[in-house]
């Protein structure tokens, strides 16, 4: 009951001064809305991370030809894997599938008078498990495709709606470069590949197709992928298809590899290196925000205990308890931090929202946030009103009238 | 014996900086019934705050004993103390000391937010009607003239229903006429029975107790009987009503 009517008190003794309440939660608004920003924006990446790494395939390890650091996939220009690495690789303990697969980025496409360009890849059937993707509509590359050379193509959704709008595309003939191709199926819908780019402007032909009749690349393969049979084995073979590749490509100890291997592991450090640096710098600014904040009220606080030295004296002598002073200035503290929270989540929210339009990246408001703000406020309240409601409760009521 | 208030050689000395000292008060013995209207006069200096404050345990004496209502105060705790000042004491000062930015009511409920009580604004409503400010209660110090502040702090003083109401030079900021009107609720409070003790350097104001107490230097110099106090409610009547200042 009196702790009710304190709080009260405290609330409109808020409402009495509104611009010194204001200036006091200045600090923590700012604070508390960068960490909500913070908060929404890394659960939010981290989201993407899983979406990813999901469309990568947690069990997955993609080889690339040429060495160097890591980037988007191997064109056949580079290609330098072997029918023998294939071979070498999945005869690995532990290796469900290797399946390779040519890659020749923006080739230009032609339907009737519709140009658009995209990623062309030639595969083998098992491309479908490997990727656990196959054709929405229509067939997917069959073993008789690769076997006769087909002409065939899977396009993605982007595809299609580039060229073909509503118009069922299947048995339609489009050119990929020179060459004409009738589309026998749609591809799956996939969003974003492990790269970041659009998975689904993509066309699927024939790997033999691929090397011999559109990218000129008889010999060797692009890329391959290799799925393992528990996502605890990656490392180790990873290490065994490194193993092996240097031994098949000869290079000496000294020489730096001709190939990359990448797994989901690697794609998560890549991503949250990019992000990391902003969300320290964000971290830093929120943690000054709600100290600087916090010291703001710890210093306006001491300031109207001097000022109100009269009303602590009095309450006093009308029968007031130290430690119900003291209680009353933390509370006046309190309430100034938990709006001044509740404000910066407002705040926060919208300015998340605002980020989510203008840089069309998913942010994720979940209740942790408000829980952390909440609490954030509450420590801060507490951590620099104490000094100055100790200050007050101390007050001699005597001295305090005079 | 129904000594409500009872000093035996009650002594205050401040010390400043552990080499000057003041004696404030000097063995002060003095006996209040419950009550009495008591004025207790003296110069400026003499140590008449110092012994309302101990009176009204918001001070302790540095030696001496000083029972309330028989029991020995020098024995409890601080917060016992504020217990006791919320319940049993109430305070008029010279400045009225109102909260600012506070209407008249919630002025007056501030002791009733320390006390177990749950009716707030119903007793602190019947305190300003007593004080004859039923029609003020929404409005501001600011808003209000010096005797009709001094009169919500007497509001404030009694809403608790205490045993005394101790008053510090409460017309010392006020004009005759307002000082007329605070003094006529001080008798009226003491013709209900409560024990009234006001502090004044005004011969005239003390003249309305019906018991003068002087002190000089901190000692007691003079204790006497007032054989016919003034009735400030019929030295009104004679004084013309646009006196009153407003402020
Ligand atoms: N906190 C203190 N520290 C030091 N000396 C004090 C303190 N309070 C009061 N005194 C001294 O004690 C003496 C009595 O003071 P007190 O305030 O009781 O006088 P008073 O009779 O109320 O005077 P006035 O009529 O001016 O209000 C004075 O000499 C004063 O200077
Ligand atoms: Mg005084």
């Amino acid at each position: 009951m009196k702790i009710f009517r304190l709080t009260t008190n405290a609330f409109k003794g808020l409402g009495k001064n509104k611009m010194r309440s204001f200036l006091m939660m200045v600090g923590i608004i700012i604070g508390i809305a960068t960490l909500i920003v913070i908060l929404s924006v890394t659960q939010g990446a981290n989201k993407k991370i899983m979406a990813r790494i999901n469309n990568f395939g947690p069990n997955a390890i993609m080889v690339h030809s040429g060495g160097g650091k890591m980037r988007g996939p191997s064109s056949v220009s580079e290609a330098n894997l072997t029918q023998q690495d294939l071979h070498d690789i999945s005869s690995i303990d532990g290796v469900k599938i290797v399946t390779p697969f040519q890659v020749k980025l923006n080739m230009p496409i032609k339907y009737q008078s519709q140009f658009t360009s995209a990623t062309v890849m030639g595969v083998m059937p098992d491309w479908a498990d490997a990727w656990k993707r196959g054709a929405s509509k229509g067939n997917f590359v069959g073993t008789e495709d690769v076997e006769l050379l087909k002409k065939v193509c899977v396009i993605g959704q982007t595809v299609k709606k580039e060229l073909f709008a509503d118009i069922n595309p299947i048995g339609a003939k489009l050119l990929i470069g020179k060459v004409k191709f009738k589309v026998q199926g749609i591809l799956q819908k996939r969003g974003a590949s492990p790269g970041g780019s659009d998975f689904d402007n993509l066309i699927i032909i024939p790997f033999s197709t691929a090397s011999r009749r559109l990218m000129n690349q008889p010999k060797y393969i692009a890329m391959m992928r290799v799925i393992v049979d528990d996502p605890s084995h990656l490392k180790v073979i990873s290490r065994q298809i490194g193993q092996v590749l240097r031994h098949n490509h000869h290079l000496a100890s000294q020489e730096e590899d001709d190939f990359r291997l990448t797994s989901s592991t690697q794609i998560i450090k890549m991503i949250k290196g990019v992000s990391n640096t902003l969300h320290i710098f964000l971290l830093l600014i929120s943690g000054l925000s709600l100290i600087i904040g916090g010291i703001v009220i710890m210093n306006i606080m001491l300031i109207s205990v001097s000022e109100r030295k009269k009303e602590i004296g009095l309450r006093k002598a009308v029968g007031a308890r130290s430690k119900e002073i003291l209680l009353q200035f933390v509370l006046e503290s309190l309430v100034v931090t938990l709006s001044g929270g509740i404000l910066g989540f407002i705040v926060g929210i919208l300015g998340v929202k605002i980020m989510e339009l203008l840089t069309n990246t998913p942010a994720v408001v979940s209740w942790e946030a408000f829980v952390l703000a909440f609490g954030f406020s509450f420590i801060v309240g507490i951590v620099f009103g104490v000094q100055p409601a100790r200050k007050a409760a101390r007050l001699d009521p005597v001295e305090a009238l005079r | 014996m129904n000594n409500i208030i009872q000093t035996k050689a009650i002594t205050k000395i401040y010390s400043k900086d552990g080499n000057i000292t003041v004696k404030a008060l000097q063995d002060i013995s003095l006996e209040i019934e419950k009550g009495e209207f008591v004025a207790i006069m003296g110069a400026s200096g003499s140590g008449k705050s110092t012994l309302m404050n101990i009176i009204g345990c918001l001070n302790r004496p540095t030696g001496g004993e000083y029972f309330l209502e028989g029991e020995n105060v020098n024995n409890l705790s601080d917060d016992d103390l504020a217990r006791i000042r919320n319940s049993k004491i109430g305070f008029v000062f010279q400045q009225f000391h109102l909260l600012p930015r506070t209407d008249a009511l919630e002025n007056v409920e501030l002791p009733l937010l320390y006390s177990d009580r749950s009716d707030i604004s119903k007793l602190a409503q019947k305190a300003l009607e007593i004080v004859g400010l039923a029609d003020r209660i929404h409005h501001y110090p600011a808003e209000l003239s010096g005797g009709q502040q001094q009169r919500v702090a007497i509001a404030r003083a009694l809403v608790n229903n205490p045993e005394i109401i101790l008053a510090d030079e409460p017309t010392g900021n006020l004009d005759s006429r307002a000082g007329l009107e605070v003094i006529s609720v001080f008798q009226q409070l003491h013709a209900e029975g409560k024990t009234v003790i006001l502090v004044t350097h005004a011969q005239e104001i003390a003249e309305h107790a019906d018991r003068i107490i002087r002190i000089k230097d901190g000692k007691i110099t003079g204790d006497e009987r007032v054989r016919n106090p003034l009735n400030a409610r019929e030295e009104l009547q004679n004084i013309p009503e646009e006196t009153e200042v407003t402020q």
